[in-house]
C-alpha cells in the first residue's frame, strides 16, 4: 500500500510541478515579447490569465505542506505563497490603475524566471529523483538577485497603489454595523508593507543559508 | 559520586565533573551547578538523562525532589544539563498579561481617543458600553488577584520570553474589542439580550472563581501530585474553570456583539481546548482503574454539550 502511495505521490507532483512550470514559461515569454513590441504599459493586459492561473495554482503548495506529501513546513509556504497572492489577487487584479506600472514588467521577469527554474527543478527531482546540478545551483543562486528585485517590484506596486486603495475605499467596512467590526483595507496594505520590512531580509537569510547547505553538500558526502 | 554535567552538544559544562555525597538530591546537584556556573540557577536548568545515540525517545527529566540514587546505578551518573533561560516567576507572568487589557480598556473608555482616528463629534455612551466596562475590569481584576492569591502553580517559573509572547496576545486582542466596543459609531444589542449576556458573564464568571478555589484546595490537601478534581462543576467536567471561562465571554460577547470580541473567544476556546484535552488524557491515564488506583470517572472534557 505504501508503494502505490509514493508512486501516486510521485507521479501527482510531477504532472503538478511540470503544469505550472509551463504557465510560468507563458508569462515569461508573453511578458518578453510584449515588451519588445509594446512597452511595459500593455504587460499586465498580456499576461493576466497564465498569470493568475500560474500563481493561484500555489494554493495547492500550501495544501501539501499541510498534507506532508513535501517536506517544505507550511510555516515556510503559506507567507511565501499569501504575499505573491495577495500582490496578484488584492493588488494588481483589484486596481487597474496600478496595471500600466513598470514595476509590474520587472516583477513578470522576476516571478517568472525564479518559478521556471523552481518548478523545472522540482519537476525533475519527482519524475527522476535528481536534478542536474546546473539546475541545482541555478535554483540555488538566481535569488540572490531575483529576490531584491521582485521584493522591490512588489513593496513598489503596493506603494504606488496606496492612494488608490484610499480613494476608492475598496474591500473596506465602514461602522455603524450590526457586528461592529471595521476593516480598513488602506491600512492593512500600510501593515503588510510593514511585514516586509523584517519579512525580507529574514527570507533572504533563509535562502542563503538552504544555498549553503545545498551547494556545499558534494564535498561532505 | 562523580557527576558529569554535559551540554547537549556533548561539551563538559561543569570541568572536572562534580563531586556529591551518596544521599544528595536532584535539587543539590542543581544547586552545585548553580555555584560552578555562577549563571544558572536551578530553575534554568533542564537535566535530563543521556539518550543513546540516534534514539527518538524522550529522554526523561531528572525530579528535583528525588535523590541522585533514583537515577544512577553505581558511583558514577552522567546528566545532559538544558538552559531553559532567564526564568520569571509564574505570578509575574500573569500580573503583566492582565495588567495589559486592564489599563487598555478604559483608556478606549474615558479618553478622547477617538479623536485621534478621525472621529470629531462628541461620542454619546449607551449603558451597555457602561456596563462592558465594568464587567471586563472585574474580570481582569480578578484574575490578578487570583493569580495572588489563589492559584497555587504546578510549575514555579516561566521562561521569560513567554512574558513577550503573552502579553502581545493578551494586550493586542483587550486594544482590539476596546477600541469596537467603545467606538462612537457603536450599535448596542436590544435590553433584553444585554441583561441575558451581562448576566450569564457573572453568573460564570463567579463560578469561575469557585472553580479556582476548588483546584486551590485540591493542591493543597495533599503536597503535589495529580488528583481527580471533584465537587461542582468538575464533578461534569474535567476543566470546569475553562468552561466558565468560555461561557463568560460567550456572555460578554452576547451583550456587546462584536465580531473582535467572538474572535478573541474562538481563539481563546482553541487554546484551552488543547491544555484540557492534555490534561483529561493524564487524568485518564494516571487513574486508570488498576492496582488499587482509582478509575477516573466519565467526564466532559472542557465544552458540554460537545466535548
Amino acid at each position: 500500500m505504501a508503494g502505490i502511495f509514493s508512486s501516486v505521490r510521485r507521479i501527482y507532483l510531477t504532472v503538478y510541478n511540470w503544469t505550472v512550470f509551463f504557465g510560468w514559461l507563458q508569462v515569461f515569454y508573453i511578458t518578453v515579447t510584449t515588451l519588445q513590441q509594446s512597452g511595459h504599459q500593455s504587460v499586465y493586459a498580456a499576461v493576466e490569465k497564465p498569470l493568475i492561473l500560474a500563481q493561484s495554482a500555489a494554493l495547492l503548495e500550501i495544501l501539501h505542506s499541510l498534507v506532508g506529501i513535501v517536506r517544505s513546513p507550511v510555516t515556510a509556504t503559506l507567507p511565501q505563497v499569501a504575499s505573491r497572492l495577495y500582490v496578484t489577487w488584492g493588488i494588481l487584479y483589484s486596481f487597474p490603475e496600478i496595471r500600466t506600472h513598470f514595476f509590474v514588467a520587472s516583477l513578470m521577469i522576476s516571478w517568472s524566471i525564479t518559478e521556471i527554474i523552481r518548478y523545472s527543478f522540482f519537476g525533475f527531482k519527482e519524475a527522476a529523483g535528481f536534478a542536474p546540478s546546473w539546475l541545482l545551483w541555478l535554483r540555488y543562486s538566481t535569488f540572490l538577485i531575483l529576490y531584491p528585485t521582485g521584493i522591490t517590484s512588489e513593496v513598489g506596486l503596493i506603494y504606488n497603489a496606496l492612494p488608490y486603495l484610499k480613494e476608492t475605499g475598496k474591500y473596506s467596512i465602514r461602522m455603524p454595523n450590526a457586528l461592529n467590526f471595521s476593516f480598513d483595507y488602506y491600512y492593512s496594505a500600510l501593515l503588510v508593507l510593514a511585514f516586509y520590512v523584517p519579512g525580507s531580509p529574514h527570507l533572504y537569510g533563509y535562502m542563503l543559508g538552504q544555498r549553503k547547505k545545498a551547494l556545499s553538500k558534494p564535498k561532505s558526502a | 559520586m562523580k557527576v558529569s554535567v554535559v551540554t547537549r552538544s556533548g561539551r563538559e559544562l561543569v570541568k572536572g565533573g562534580l563531586e556529591l555525597n551518596g544521599s544528595a538530591t536532584v535539587a543539590d546537584l542543581q544547586e552545585a551547578i548553580h555555584k560552578r556556573t555562577k549563571r544558572y540557577y536551578p530553575s534554568r536548568q533542564r537535566l535530563t538523562l543521556p539518550l543513546p545515540p540516534g534514539s527518538k525517545e524522550r529522554p526523561t527529566v531528572l525530579n528535583y525532589k528525588k535523590s541522585l540514587n533514583d537515577y544512577a546505578d553505581g558511583k558514577e551518573l552522567t546528566v545532559v544539563f538544558k538552559d531553559l533561560g532567564t526564568q520569571v516567576k509564574y505570578s509575574t507572568l500573569f500580573f503583566w498579561e492582565y495588567l495589559g487589557p486592564l489599563v487598555l480598556y478604559p483608556i478606549f473608555y474615558y479618553s478622547p481617543i477617538y479623536k485621534f482616528f478621525g472621529y470629531k463629534e462628541e461620542r454619546v455612551i449607551h449603558p451597555a458600553q457602561t456596563y462592558a466596562l465594568y464587567c471586563w475590569c472585574f474580570h481582569y481584576f480578578k484574575r490578578i488577584m487570583e493569580t495572588f492569591f489563589v492559584h497555587r502553580f504546578s510549575h514555579a517559573t516561566s521562561p521569560l520570553s513567554n512574558v513577550f509572547r503573552n502579553c502581545a496576545y493578551y494586550w493586542t486582542f483587550g486594544a482590539w474589542i476596546a477600541y469596537y466596543v467603545n467606538h462612537p459609531l457603536y450599535t448596542p444589542v436590544g435590553d433584553l439580550q444585554m441583561k441575558i449576556g451581562f448576566a450569564l458573564s457573572l453568573l460564570c464568571q463567579i463560578s469561575n472563581f469557585y472553580c479556582h478555589i476548588l483546584l486551590r484546595n485540591l493542591r493543597s490537601s495533599e503536597g503535589g501530585g495529580y488528583q481527580i478534581p471533584r465537587g461542582f462543576l468538575f464533578n461534569i467536567v474535567t476543566c470546569a474553570n475553562y468552561t466558565t471561562e468560555i461561557y463568560q465571554w460567550l456572555g460578554f460577547n452576547i451583550a456587546t456583539q462584536t465580531l473582535a470580541g467572538y474572535v478573541f473567544m474562538v481563539v481563546a476556546a482553541a487554546i484551552m481546548t488543547n491544555w484540557a484535552l492534555a490534561k483529561h488524557r493524564r487524568l485518564k491515564k494516571l487513574f486508570d482503574g488498576k492496582d488499587g488506583r482509582p478509575k477516573y470517572p466519565r467526564r466532559w472534557v472542557i465544552l458540554p454539550p460537545f466535548l
